[in-house]
């Protein structure tokens, strides 16, 4: 064991054994949260002032002042292409120095739509496509209706906050009698305005009190869902009598579940669902953010209450967003269907690109794989035991002391021989790089650095100096583009010469991660690049690394897609990475909390969600391993990971059994990529997420919104994990269709089994069931041939499984390209739809088929017909040919169409 | 040579994929993939149909390597990937014949050294390595044949002083029984001539004693009577007429055997000799004489029933051991003596000598007293306790003696208990020590005793585990050990190493890894895992 990650070590658990929450703090226990959650509601002090509004085709503007200190604010209200889109925007009018606006999270600048604006009495109404607001003046809010029925409204609870900037009080000279009156109302007495204190840690807060905080309702939801990252529930949690969710990327030690504290990641996008209507607001602040959720709880005093009142109406769910500085802007999505709202998201923060093949394989990690040998037994045992697998990742143990871009020359002499290796097995490797860079001044990332000024500074323009894995560390200041740009040469072969350009990267320990930091982090009074504080732009500080990492493998290999993992992330980041949980623990409870997170993740953009399987800390036993691996073959992200203080834990350490559960539970995620990647890459086009909620396709099943224990890959897939201990059955809900009991067709796709009954349904199960479900009417890509990598499969032939609905019609997409580069986005792939109806298969382009590939159909079975057809006939240019029909499972399989995935082709069954 | 009908396709693919699916190797004709002792099992019916060799399934010959899994069992597609669980053959000549996992088949990577795996794609290129490999196999297992010849010569070396150490010890038990077996009658003579010894050592210190305690009490006396005479004398009044039962003016022996508190040696009864002591050896006493010779011995005793008087610990006075030990406190006291006593044999008895413990015990207390600082006695006092203080050295000296022959035993034992595997072959790595550098450490094994590492740049050792026992790993007996229970890790488990043991010419560390945290691996070669015998087998058979 080495010593200095011993000692390490023994200093991270000192100041955290299994999360000391004392180490993060309460609202309570923050000064500007303290400050907003005390906003008394139902008593706005705002309102526009006449006379300042101006129009334009696709914005209003308007002075909006505080009624008592008179301090003026300007008012932007845009309509975004669509129509279906608002943005709203609150800056001061003229405040004492600009305040910080969120930069790289929108894709691109959004298209503005055009409006028609209405004026009323005391109220404004603008009219965008189908959907209007209406800006009342005075108290100010602003009603949003979709199709004319109120779906969103901003201020109606009249917490509206907005903290003009100031000088600090005793640099104010005498005060004039006058002023007097407008002071008292305009103070701010919270003790920790102008500075504050955490444990030992102390923010000068220079620039004093600056919060903003506004509150939305959703009068058409019954449930809350979004802002990740955070190890609850999906459905949001009232915050009534507890703390709000804290957005605030934070390096967690072994994180508790059911919290509302902090993790790595912030998204602040969060939706109101109900059973006519999706809407959501995506409140772009960067700064840390509290939200507060009200939401109609149907307790005991609440029914008492009504009761006595005679009124069953409650106010609607509602969200109260409150961030420590920065402006407010936030955009208004409003529906109106749940997948129509995740759209609207994705249309401005991005969606994730299709990534390469391998990546949607499985990866084998750990902390760590500790040599050039212990990576090619690693990868030889997979073979031995005939469990395929495309990635090997080396955690931090690879470098020199870690310095990133360099190589431990002991244990990895000769990294592009052991490249070599894998890529001739058909594998990759990922390997890691963390934004603290050791400060040694032999170190030549460090000497630049320094010489360059490309650190983070502190107040007095020194290096920021924290504490982190190599030591001593000091922290890029990645919103610099002259840091990203420097930071992304370091990729090019011409400097990181010790990598192929088909090794991908993992950035680690980005939120920034500080083990002498106040909260683990970088102080707030830190400065970044343009005279930001830290305060301003936490949370995008991910995002700046994964930006910088991404042009870096870009410049590297502009042809090739880069595969890059981050742990901190913000809006936007799915366009560069994709993420996993963090550290989690080999438990029941953490296994369970995947899914959860994972599709808090999806609706916020991030459908390439994963966590460690088996669990970061802990050993898992045989029986939560065997699970967790089925249960990660079915989320976007399928990595085993492990700290390094666990047993050694690849699958062939566990008994034979178990280790077979894990073949099949990996195989079966191999036979399933074809659905993966054409997944991918309609999320890439569409936007629509790939894991979804149940809600996603049942809005109207009110059972089915809290339901987070199971989920939908697309509309085809309904997976219901065991997740329990000794389970001998689990309860799979099929969801309704409508408020009935109305349901789809499912089919168990081992067995093709159909279950017709929406509702609860226990099925029992045994140590290799994964139940998992296709849906009737969908028609399903597989590759059932076992490879050791993904990666050569690529002219495998595909099974296409066919499950047929109650009006015994199917349909279904393929799609298919160099699983590798960026030629699809030339054109260079193949899209196939293939529709089955009337006993008859067609399949169709989507676009001209335009890549050449030897793949071809070996078999198409089909569920759910009422009788069993004696044989096929395949249909080709007019030239026929019958095929067998053999019993397959509860369905039927076609023998050997045999025909090129290039081919258009009618398969007609014979009864 | 037969020639399947490939069948009518629209795909060019698969026109490549169904012709040549059957190729002529070594003069029989099989399908492609099936070695050469299976060719008869794929021959076809006469019907021209075909059973899958599990006998579940009849099939058309045509869907024989057509790329369509059709046998449950794999078995129709012994040339393609089509069955997930189908083998493929490679011919592999030059080299030799291995059968692959149908998975591997057309997967764009070669992995029979002929290349045969890799037939479909044309743009996958693979060069025939069978000779090349075939040679470096050959010249690998002539030099591996080579090194375990050689080393076996030295390997003999280490068998024959295994041998002659097992037989050296063998007989230096003998040796050590019979010696033991006579330094016991040594012992029991010194015991005999200690408890002697110690008997007269007692007598006379209990004289000695008696006449120190007499001075204590006259000093005693004039002391009170300097103060309280007349308190004294109140008592003894009382004290007597209390004695007095039968009021005739004096006490007698009975009547004073009537107060148990005059119990000294608390057997339960207050004997003669013990009455007597307090009327100064007499059978009655009148007052006065009771308030000068026998209050001035009872009151104390009183004082202290009572719970008054606390006296200054005296030596023997103390009640004898078996009373003691219905005492709490004595156990601890016991143990504390015990390994103070153990102290002094030096390591190695710390985890033995469980027996000895009752022996060990004789005379301690009174050794323990020299130490204190010594009464003045009478020289013929003095004479008998340096008496019994030679004859209980002597004794101790004795049956010292007969524990270092044990521990020398059981050492043997020890040795004997050990696996020194085959013909003792490994004996000669027991009492050694290994070093292995890296860039941090230096990792040591002592075989058969424990594994350690220490950084280089000083600092403690850390044990990595003591010896625990050979793992077999089938037939492979003697190949791998456990040293368990090493130094805890911090929030982990217990250190712990395998050590595979390597044929080598010289006995060293070759390697030392750790695989998973606080589990070490070591490698070592030595001749003691040298098999000249087993490669020579091997190789004639592989020449068969």
């Amino acid at each position: 064991m080495r010593l200095a990650i011993f000692l390490l070590i023994l200093c991270i658990f000192e100041y955290a054994v299994a999360v000391d929450q004392t180490n993060f703090k309460t609202c309570d226990q923050s000064s500007f949260c303290r400050r907003c959650r005390n906003v008394k509601p139902d008593n706005t002090k705002f309102a526009l002032v006449p006379g300042t509004l101006n129009i334009y085709s696709d914005s209003i503007t308007a002075d909006l002042q505080h009624k008592d200190n008179k301090h003026l604010f300007s008012l932007k209200l845009e309509g975004i292409e669509k129509g279906d889109t608002f943005r709203l925007l609150i800056d001061e009018k003229t405040p004492l120095k600009p305040r910080y606006r969120v930069v790289d999270s929108l894709k691109e600048i959004p298209k503005p739509g055009s409006i028609k604006v209405q004026e009323g009495q005391g109220e404004l109404t603008i009219t965008s496509g189908s959907n209007k607001a209406v800006v009342v003046a005075d108290p100010f809010r602003i009603d949003f209706y979709q199709n004319n029925v109120l779906t969103v409204s901003v201020n109606a609870k009249g917490l509206l906050t907005f903290e003009h900037l100031r000088p600090k009080p005793q640099e104010l000279g005498t005060d004039s009698p006058d002023a007097n009156e407008v002071k008292s109302s305009d103070e701010i007495t919270d003790p920790g305005a102008w500075e504050e204190n955490f444990k030992s840690h102390h923010d000068s807060k220079p620039y004093g009190p600056e919060a903003v905080a506004l509150d939305f309702s959703f009068p058409e939801a019954e449930v809350l869902f979004g802002i990740p990252e955070h190890a609850d529930s999906f459905v949001l949690k009232s915050t009534s009598g507890t703390d709000p969710y804290r957005l605030y990327n934070t390096d967690v030690f072994e994180y508790i579940l059911d919290s509302k504290m902090a993790l790595y990641g912030s998204v602040p996008v969060l939706y109101g669902h109900g059973p006519k209507r999706t809407a959501g607001v995506f409140w772009q602040n960067a700064a840390e953010t509290w939200v507060d959720i009200y939401t109609a709880e149907k307790n005991v005093v609440s029914s008492i209450v009504n009761f006595v009142s005679g009124s069953s109406k409650t106010d609607p769910p509602a969200a109260h967003f409150m961030s420590e500085s920065g402006i407010i802007d936030v955009f208004i999505l409003l529906g109106p269907s749940p997948i129509d709202v995740f759209k609207q998201y994705t249309e401005l923060t991005g969606s994730g690109p299709l990534p390469q093949m391998f990546a949607l394989a499985y990866h084998q990690s750990r902390w760590n794989y500790n040599s050039e040998d212990d990576v090619e037994e690693v990868s030889a045992k997979f073979d031995e035991y005939d469990i395929p697998m495309d990635t090997m990742w080396l955690d931090i143990e690879y470098t020199d002391g870690k310095r990133y871009f360099t190589w431990d020359k002991f244990k990895f002499s000769n990294p592009l021989g052991m490249f070599r290796n894998l890529s001739k097995l058909g594998r990759h490797m990922v390997i890691i790089i963390d934004p603290h860079i050791k400060r040694d001044d032999q170190y030549f990332f460090h000497k630049d650095c320094t010489e360059r000024g490309l650190y983070t500074k502190t107040r007095e323009g020194k290096d920021y100096e924290g504490w982190c894995w190599p030591g001593a560390a000091s922290y890029p200041d990645f919103f610099n583009p002259e840091v990203r740009a420097y930071y992304a040469s370091q990729y090019l072969p011409s400097n990181f010469k010790t990598v192929t350009a088909d090794v991908m990267i993992w950035n680690d320990m980005n939120e920034p991660s500080v083990f002498n930091g106040p909260e683990v982090t970088m102080p707030k009074d830190m400065i970044h690049y343009g005279n930001w504080e830290h305060r301003d732009v936490h949370n995008l500080y991910g995002h700046m690394h994964v930006m910088g990492t991404f042009d870096g493998l870009l410049g590297r290999d502009p042809n090739q897609r880069p595969y890059i993992l981050t742990r901190s992330h913000f809006a936007g980041t799915q366009r560069y990475a994709s993420i996993w949980t963090g550290d989690n623990t080999a438990d029941w409870g953490h296994l369970q909390h995947s899914l959860k997170m994972c599709l808090s993740e999806a609706v916020a953009g991030f459908s390439f969600c994963g966590a460690d399987v088996g669990g970061f800390f802990g050993n898992p036993d045989a029986e939560l391993f065997a699970r967790w691996y089925q249960t990660g073959a079915f989320l976007p992200f399928f990595r085993g990971h492990a700290h390094i203080d666990t047993k050694r834990r690849e699958p062939w350490l566990f008994p034979e059994d178990t280790r077979l559960i894990v073949r099949d539970a990996i195989r079966k995620r191999y036979a399933f990529l074809p659905l993966w990647y054409t997944m991918f890459y309609e999320h890439e086009m569409t936007g629509e997420p790939v894991m979804r909620p149940l809600l996603a396709h049942y809005p109207q099943d009110k059972e089915g919104y809290n339901i987070d224990y199971e989920f939908l890959l697309q509309d085809r897939l309904l997976v219901r994990p065991v997740m329990d201990r000794g389970a001998s059955k689990v309860n799979v809900y099929f969801p309704s269709t409508d408020d009935k009991k109305t349901g789809d067709v499912w089919y168990d796709i081992n067995t093709l089994k159909k279950y017709t009954n929406a509702g609860y349904e226990s099925l029992p199960v045994d140590s290799r069931t994964i139940p998992v479900f296709q849906r009737g009417g969908t028609i399903i890509p597989k590759k059932e041939r076992i490879r050791r990598a993904a990666t050569l499969m690529k002219n495998d032939p595909y099974t296409l499984v066919v499950c047929l609905d109650r009006a015994g019609k199917a349909q279904g997409t393929l799609y298919i390209d160099d699983e590798k580069s960026y030629a699809y986005r030339k054109g260079e792939f193949n899209y196939l739809l293939f529709e089955f109806e009337n006993g008859q298969l067609n399949v169709n382009f989507k676009s001209k088929p335009n890549f050449k590939t030897t793949a071809w159909i070996e078999r198409v079975v089909i569920a759910g017909l009422d009788r069993t057809p004696k044989s096929a006939t395949l249909i080709v240019g007019g030239v026929s040919q019958d095929l067998e029909v053999l019993p397959h499972e509860e369905g039927v399989a076609i023998r050997k169409p045999g025909i090129s995935v290039l081919e258009l082709f009618t398969i007609r069954l014979n009864f | 040579m037969y020639q399947l009908a490939a069948m009518k396709n629209f795909s060019l693919l698969l026109l490549v994929l169904t012709t040549s699916v059957v190729l002529a190797v070594a003069d029989i004709p099989r399908p492609r993939g099936v070695p050469l002792f299976k060719a008869s099992l794929y021959a076809p019916r006469s019907d021209n149909s075909w059973v899958c060799l599990d006998g579940t399934k009849t099939i058309r010959y045509t869907q024989l390597n057509d790329d369509y899994c059709d046998c449950a069992d794999g078995s129709d597609e012994p040339g393609t990937s089509a069955c997930v669980n189908g083998q493929f053959n490679c011919e592999n000549i030059g080299y030799r014949a291995e059968d692959l996992r149908s998975s591997l088949v057309n997967d764009g990577v070669c992995d029979c050294c002929d290349g045969s795996d890799e037939w479909a794609d044309g743009a996958v290129h693979c060069e025939n390595t069978c000779l090349e490999l075939g040679r470096i196999e050959e010249e690998k297992k002539r030099s591996l044949a080579d090194l375990h010849e050689r080393g076996s010569a030295k390997r003999a070396e280490f068998i024959a002083r295994g041998k002659q150490m097992r037989a050296e010890r063998e007989t230096r038990r003998k040796v050590l029984e019979q010696r033991r077996s006579e330094q016991e009658a040594v012992k029991a003579e010194k015991e005999e001539l200690k408890r002697n010894a110690e008997a007269a050592e007692a007598e006379a210190l209990e004289l000695f004693r008696e006449q120190q305690r007499e001075k204590d009490a006259a000093a005693a006396e004039e002391a009170r009577s300097q103060d309280d005479s007349q308190t004294t004398r109140y008592e003894a009044e009382a004290a007597f007429v209390k004695y007095d039962a039968n009021k005739d003016g004096f006490v007698e022996i009975t009547e004073l055997m009537v107060d148990m508190t005059l119990d000294r040696d608390r057997n339960g009864i207050v004997t003669v000799e013990e009455a007597k002591y307090f009327l100064d050896e007499r059978d009655r006493i009148d007052l006065d004489s009771f308030y000068v010779l026998s209050w001035p011995r009872i009151k104390p005793i009183k004082m202290l029933a009572e719970g008054i008087f606390k006296p200054p610990m005296q030596e023997g006075e103390e009640p004898e051991q078996n009373d003691r030990s219905n005492k709490e406190e004595v156990p601890d006291q016991e143990t504390e003596e015990e390994s103070e006593h153990e102290g002094a044999y030096g390591e190695e008895d710390l985890y033995e000598d469980e027996e000895g413990e009752g022996e060990a015990d004789v005379g301690v207390g009174t050794v323990a007293d020299e130490t204190h600082t010594e009464p003045d006695y009478d020289p013929e006092t003095k004479r008998l306790i340096d008496l019994a203080n030679e004859a209980r050295n002597a004794f101790s000296e004795a049956e010292q003696r007969v524990r270092e022959i044990d521990h020398e035993i059981r050492d043997i034992d020890d040795h004997e208990s050990k696996d020194y595997g085959p013909s003792e072959a490994f004996f000669a790595l027991d009492g050694e020590c290994f070093d292995y550098e890296d860039r941090e450490y230096v990792y040591t094994l002592c075989p058969f005793e424990r594994a350690t590492q220490k950084s280089r740049h000083g600092g403690p050792e850390t044990t990595l585990g003591r010896y625990e026992q050979w793992i077999s790993d089938g037939d492979k007996k003697y190949e791998k050990q456990k040293y368990a229970q090493g130094a805890a890790c911090w929030n982990g488990p217990q250190r712990s190493t395998i050590t595979e043991f390597k044929c080598g010419l010289e006995n060293r560390i070759t390697s030392v890894t750790e695989p998973s945290r606080c589990e070490y691996n070591y490698i070592f070669e030595t001749p003691a895992a040298c098999d000249g015998a087993a490669t020579h087998d091997t190789r004639q058979r592989d020449e068969l």
